[in-house]
C-alpha cells in the first residue's frame, strides 16, 4: 500500500536524503525541511521503498503538499 | 437526539446468527466477568453487583495489589445496550470508588441506550454522566473501549481522564447507518470512530493498543501511575545522572525527536505517552522519577518545529489540569520557537485555546519544574510554565536561549533599513555582528538569571538529579478542581 508523506507546515525544502528505489526503515530521514528557522527532518513512519520524491531542494512547500510516496 | 442509535446491536446479531451453536454466555471472552478478570490481579475480583441481564457488571479488585473499582458492559445481552438497571450498576460503582477514594476503570463495549426503555434509559445514561462529573478530579477514571461505544456509551469514556482504545474499539455518536441516511456519506465504523480518526484527528483517545490484553495492561499501568504515586518519596539518591546532551543534535538549528530525552529523564521503562499521534508537536507523558509519578510536557521540535499551536495548547492544558487534580508534579521541557503563525491558526482559535494553557499552568498548585534545553521564544516562552506563571523552579542548560525572538530575526527587524543598504555578499557577516551585539544588550542567560526568570543553570549531566531534588524539596499539593475534557 502506498503511503503519502506530506508537509506538516509551510517550509523550504532544505535537503532531499533519499531517491526513488531506496529502501527505508522506520525513523529514517527522507528529507529535511526548513521552517521557523530550523532544519526539520521528515522521517519515515514505516519501512518501505521510495516510489517517488516530488520535491527538490530550494522549493517551497505548503501545508499538506506531497513530498514522498512510499510503497 | 441521536443517543438512542444502536448500531452494535445489529452487528452482534449478524455475527451470532452465522454461528451454528451458541456457547453459554459465561464462556464468551466478552462476558464482563472474563474481561474484568483479565484486568484485575488474579483471584482479586469480588462482585459489587450481581451477574444478571442488566448489561453491566461492577466489581472490586486489586491492580498491583492496590484496590480499584471496575465495571464492564455486557455485549452478550442486547449488544451491551444500556438500560436503567445497567446504568445504575455504573452509578453504584462510582459511589463505591468515591467512598473508597480509589481509581475506577470502565470497560466499554456497547451500542448506546436500550431503545425499548425510551426516555427512561436516556435519563439513566445521564445519571452516569453526572456520577462521572462528580468524581472528576477526585479519583482517577480510566476508560477502555474494547468494542463499539456509540451514543451515550461514547460520551461515558469521553468524560473520563484517560481513554484507551483496543483494536476493535469504535467510538462515535451516530453510527454508519444514520450517517448514511442523513448525510449520504458512506463510511464504516473503522473510519468513523476507529484508532486512526481518534488517535490522530479527534483527540478523543489517549492510548491505542493493538490487542485487547494490551489495552487492559495499559489501564493497569495508568491506574498504578495515577492512583498509587508514592507521594513524598522521591529518592534523589537513586536518581542516576546521565549525559542528556547526547540526545540532542550538535547544531542548534537542527530539529530532533524529544522522546528519547523524556525516556532517559524518567525512570527506565516507566513512560507512558498520552495522545502520541494527536498534536505531536507537544508530548504529554506520565512516568516516574525517583520512583514518584510525574507528568512530563515537552515541545517536540521534530513536529512543526516544536511550535505551539491551537491543538497542542489544548492537549497540554488538559494534561496539566489532570495532573494538578491528582497531585502529579510536572516536569516541563522547553524548546519552543514560538506559536505557529498562519491564518489557519488564528481562525482555529489559537488565542482561545492558547489561553487555556496559560490558565492551566497559572492555576496549578502541584510542584512544577521547568527546564529550558535550547530555546524559549516570545509568547510561547511564557506559556511553557515560565516563572511568571508560577513555576516552582526554572532551570536552563548552559546553551539555552530565552528571548522575545531569535537574535537574527530581532536584528532583521531592528536594523531593516541598515541591512537593506548592505551588499548581499557581506550581509550574513553584518547580521552576525549585529546579532552578537544585540545579544550583549538584551543579555542571554545571565540577564535571565539576574531578573529571576531562570533560577539555575544546570548541565545536562546533572539534570536528572537536580530535577528530582527540586521536586523532592517542593511540598506535595493537589488542585481542587475537576478535569473537564478540554
Amino acid at each position: 500500500m502506498a503511503e503519502q508523506v506530506r508537509a506538516e507546515m509551510v517550509a523550504n525544502v532544505f535537503e532531499v536524503s533519499v531517491q526513488s528505489g531506496d529502501s527505508v526503515h522506520p525513523g529514517q530521514t527522507l528529507l529535511v525541511l526548513e521552517s521557523m528557522k530550523m532544519e526539520i527532518p521528515v522521517l519515515a513512519e514505516s519501512a518501505g521503498v521510495v516510489r517517488e520524491v516530488t520535491v527538490k531542494p530550494g522549493e517551497v512547500v505548503q501545508e499538506g503538499d506531497l513530498l514522498v510516496v512510499l510503497d | 437526539m441521536t443517543v438512542t442509535e444502536n448500531p452494535a446491536d445489529t452487528a452482534t446479531a449478524a455475527n451470532t446468527a452465522a454461528k451454528p451453536a451458541k456457547p453459554p454466555r459465561e464462556q464468551d471472552p466478552r462476558y464482563p466477568r472474563n474481561r474484568l478478570a483479565a484486568l484485575l490481579d488474579q483471584g482479586s475480583l469480588s462482585l459489587l453487583t450481581p451477574e444478571d441481564n442488566s448489561g453491566m457488571l461492577a466489581v472490586t479488585g486489586t491492580i498491583a495489589g492496590r484496590p480499584v473499582v471496575a465495571f464492564c458492559s455486557d455485549p452478550t445481552i442486547q449488544g451491551g445496550a444500556m438500560g436503567h438497571e445497567g446504568c445504575d450498576v455504573v452509578v453504584q460503582a462510582y459511589d463505591r470508588a468515591l467512598a473508597d477514594g480509589v481509581p475506577i476503570i470502565g470497560l466499554w463495549h456497547n451500542g448506546g441506550a436500550r431503545l425499548a426503555e425510551g426516555v427512561l434509559s436516556l435519563h439513566a445514561v445521564g445519571l452516569i454522566f453526572h456520577a462521572m462529573t462528580r468524581a472528576s478530579g477526585r479519583i482517577p477514571q480510566i476508560s477502555v473501549v474494547l468494542g463499539p461505544a456509540a451514543g451515550g456509551a461514547a460520551y461515558g469514556p469521553a468524560l473520563t481522564d484517560v481513554v484507551i482504545l483496543g483494536p476493535e474499539g469504535r467510538i462515535f455518536v451516530t453510527g454508519p447507518d444514520v450517517v448514511r441516511s442523513v448525510t449520504g456519506e458512506d463510511v464504516d465504523m473503522l473510519r468513523l470512530g476507529g484508532p486512526e480518526p481518534h488517535g490522530r484527528r479527534s483527540g478523543v483517545v489517549h492510548v491505542i493498543t493493538d490487542s485487547e490484553q494490551g489495552a487492559l495492561d495499559e489501564a493497569r499501568r495508568l491506574a498504578t501511575l495515577l492512583g498509587f504515586q508514592s507521594q513524598g518519596t522521591i529518592d534523589v539518591s537513586s536518581v542516576e545522572d546521565l549525559d542528556l546532551a547526547d540526545l540532542l543534535p550538535d547544531s542548534p538549528r537542527r530539529a530532533y525527536d524529544v522522546h528519547p530525552l523524556i525516556d532517559h529523564l524518567l525512570d527506565e521503562g516507566t513512560t507512558i505517552e498520552l495522545h502520541p499521534r494527536w498534536a505531536p508537536n507537544i508530548v504529554t507523558s506520565l512516568g516516574r522519577l525517583g520512583g514518584r509519578t510525574v507528568g512530563v510536557i515537552a515541545n517536540n521540535p521534530l513536529r512543526l518545529g516544536g511550535c505551539l499551536d491551537s491543538t497542542s495548547a489544548e492537549k497540554a492544558s488538559r494534561f496539566v489540569r489532570m495532573c494538578d487534580a491528582f497531585g502529579v508534579p510536572l516536569v516541563v521541557l522547553v524548546d519552543v520557537p514560538g506559536y505557529l503563525p498562519g491564518v489557519g491558526q488564528e481562525w482555529d482559535g489559537v488565542v482561545r485555546r492558547g489561553a487555556k494553557l496559560l490558565h492551566a499552568f497559572a492555576e496549578a498548585v502541584v510542584p512544577r519544574v521547568t527546564l529550558v534545553t535550547r530555546k524559549a521564544y516570545g509568547g510561547a516562552y511564557i506559556a511553557m510554565n515560565s516563572r511568571s506563571l508560577g513555576a516552582t523552579k526554572v532551570f536552563a542548560w548552559p546553551t539555552a536561549e530565552i528571548a522575545v525572538m531569535g537574535s537574527i530575526a530581532a536584528i532583521r527587524i531592528l536594523h531593516r533599513r541598515k541591512l537593506a543598504e548592505v551588499e548581499p555578499d557581506i550581509r550574513p557577516k553584518v547580521e552576525a555582528e549585529l546579532a552578537a551585539e544585540h545579544e550583549k544588550i538584551v543579555g542571554g542567560l545571565d540577564k535571565a538569571i539576574s531578573i529571576g526568570v531562570i533560577d539555575e543553570v544546570v548541565t545536562p549531566k546533572q539534570t536528572r538529579s537536580q530535577l528530582a531534588a527540586a521536586l523532592a524539596e517542593a511540598t506535595d499539593a493537589r488542585g481542587r478542581h475537576g478535569n473537564i475534557p478540554l
